[in-house]
């Protein structure tokens, strides 16, 4: 008897699964990349190499002192840092890029923003920069670079100065031990600001090809550009008639040839209030977006719960789900393949009144995109 | 790195990185609502996925060796679920009202909502030894496997669960009164 009902409970629970997942499958495989990298090195780690290392770091063109101290974060000359960063301008650009490596992908959200490069997109051996905004970092008593809130985006320590980059302190940033397996190098570029950038695997190098990386890591720093123009964010979709707070409060967004395409991008209208995850901040009952050109495959799978619409001569599959959550997903809409979902219990705009009468698609060519999402 | 494989669950060939993705894509449903299953919450369980899915990309080469991957994909996750109740974590992270799941589907019944709440109310390896026999199914030895216990342990455990919900579900008795507990208007 308690059997069945507890059997009833379950699958009750498992039905309501909400269209839009949270996971981010390429999070997922970075973190784990990193992972790999810290056991392949510590696996591989002799008193050698370990020596080795020590060496090639000393040999660095290290000006800096040692260690910066706790609380430096707020120090360094030249302009300050931005308070935060508009999502809709990806800020950040390589000036200068190892042959044949160029963007791939990148984020912005108020406090950071992001741009990896690489041969291709969640390449190991790609370079992850991250910016982050006036007063996001600081120095712990431990030596430690913590960016980001509680808890942290990243935290690593410092293991030793790095040359200066355009003049600022910079510093090899890693785990304690075996930094290489992780390694990074971080600097403010301007005051209060700072920069962190995660070098590609390193795992197996020699303490010639670990020096290698390092100074192209440290030209690249010194060639990244702030705040200059960058190739195009543009959006396959308009949204209209919305109110008149609501703002797009972080995208993520993929090369796609000579523009940034905004693949995934959430509004807000005041402080995140569900968070960040996969490069967005989610603010409850605000709608936030995922838009691909349009694939043979159909990701709109309906379930218990779900219905079946047509709006504005499209087929699209609606879930309300126990979250709470709506979700609306349209598989082919105007060459787009797309999915408009809302967390809270009563959202402000309902997902098909958004796509019914807010929501302008245009379409699978890139020509016809747009760098304002607002229309 | 270029694998081979002649396993029938991955690409004949391809990267690490594109088998695990190929994978994950086709698997990620049933991880979620597993893991929202044991989580009775969404968001823990997109997190608890989260984890679970950084784990496997580690260890890839043991996943995609495994005669059932998604038997180890189902442990990795399970264990990592009663992992992190055991962590302090799980202790001081609390969830915002807005994040909190409403009760199951629209049968919005008090027995539902009792029975959610015992369950809720399980230790995470007794909920996860319930979820493993009566959501997933799975036999004693095959449960006993995923938690790396014994199944003596497994049947103890469940025993022990179903008892608790059960008591949970049953109403106190008032002394003196009838065998049917107060209705509201008596109380």
């Amino acid at each position: 008897m308690i059997e069945s009902q507890v059997r009833e409970l379950f699958t009750g629970i498992a039905v309501g699964e909400p269209e839009i997942s949270r996971v981010d499958t390429e999070l997922a495989r970075r973190r784990g990349r990193a992972r790999l990298r810290r056991r392949r090195a510590a696996a591989v780690a002799t008193p050698l190499l370990a020596a080795a290392t020590a060496v090639a770091i000393a040999l660095s063109v290290g000006l800096a002192p040692a260690h910066p101290r706790a609380g430096a974060a707020a120090s360094g000359n030249g302009p300050a840092a931005p308070r935060q960063f508009n999502p809709l301008a990806p800020y950040l650009s390589f000036g200068w890029l190892p042959a044949g490596e160029s963007v791939v992908m990148g984020g912005v959200r108020r406090t950071v923003v992001s741009v990896e490069a690489g041969k291709k997109p969640y390449s190991a051996h790609g370079w992850d920069l991250n910016v982050y905004a006036a007063g996001q970092c600081r120095i712990t008593p431990a030596k430690a670079l913590t960016c980001g809130a509680v808890p942290p985006d990243a935290s690593t320590h410092i293991v030793g100065p790095a040359p200066a980059v355009n003049g600022h302190r910079a510093w090899w940033v890693g785990p304690d031990r075996n930094w290489w397996a992780n390694a990074s190098l971080a600097w403010q570029y301007a005051r209060n600001g700072w920069a962190w950038m995660y070098l590609p695997n390193m795992y197996r190098y020699s303490p010639q090809q670990i020096a290698a990386v390092k100074r192209e890591a440290v030209k690249i720093a010194g060639h990244i550009r702030y705040g200059a123009p960058t190739l195009p964010l543009v959006f396959p979709a308009q949204l209209t008639r919305l109110p008149h707070n609501w703002r797009v409060s972080s995208v993520v967004y993929l090369r796609d040839g000579k523009v940034l395409r905004a693949r995934s991008y959430a509004l807000g209208a005041s402080r995140p209030s569900l968070g960040a995850d996969g490069g967005l901040d989610y603010q409850s009952g605000l709608p936030y977006f995922t838009i691909d050109p349009a694939s043979r495959k159909t990701p709109c799978s309906g379930r218990p719960g779900s219905t079946s619409e047509i709006i504005n001569g499209f087929h699209v599959v609606i879930t309300t789900d126990t979250t709470p959550r709506q979700e609306l997903c349209a598989a082919h809409a105007d060459g787009l393949t797309l999915s408009v979902s809302a967390s809270g219990s009563h959202p402000p705009i309902g997902v098909a009144s958004l796509f019914r009468s807010h929501l302008r698609l245009l379409g699978g060519n890139p020509a016809n995109w747009v760098r304002n999402p607002f229309g | 790195m270029e694998h081979a494989t002649t396993n029938g669950g991955f690409p004949v060939s391809g990267t690490r990185d594109d088998e695990y993705t190929e994978y994950v894509a086709a698997r990620l449903s049933s991880l979620r609502r597993l893991a929202a299953v044991l989580c009775d919450d969404w968001q823990r369980a997109d997190d608890l996925v989260q984890a679970t899915l950084t784990k496997l990309y580690v260890r890839w080469s043991r996943v995609r060796a495994a005669s059932h991957p998604d038997a180890y994909a189902r442990t990795v996750l399970v264990r990592e679920f009663i992992r992190e109740r055991r962590s302090p974590w799980s202790k001081w992270v609390s969830l915002t009202a807005e994040m909190t799941d409403p009760p199951a589907v629209t049968t919005d019944h008090e027995a539902v909502l009792d029975l959610r709440a015992a369950v809720a109310a399980l230790p995470a390896r007794q909920r996860a030894t319930l979820v493993l026999r009566f959501y997933c199914d799975l036999n004693v030895d095959q449960s006993a496997e995923i938690l790396g216990c014994s199944p003596g342990t497994v049947k103890s455990q469940t025993a022990k669960a179903l008892d608790t919900v059960r008591r949970a579900l049953t109403p106190v008795q008032n002394p003196g009164a009838g065998s049917h507990p107060p209705t509201s208007a008596q109380r």
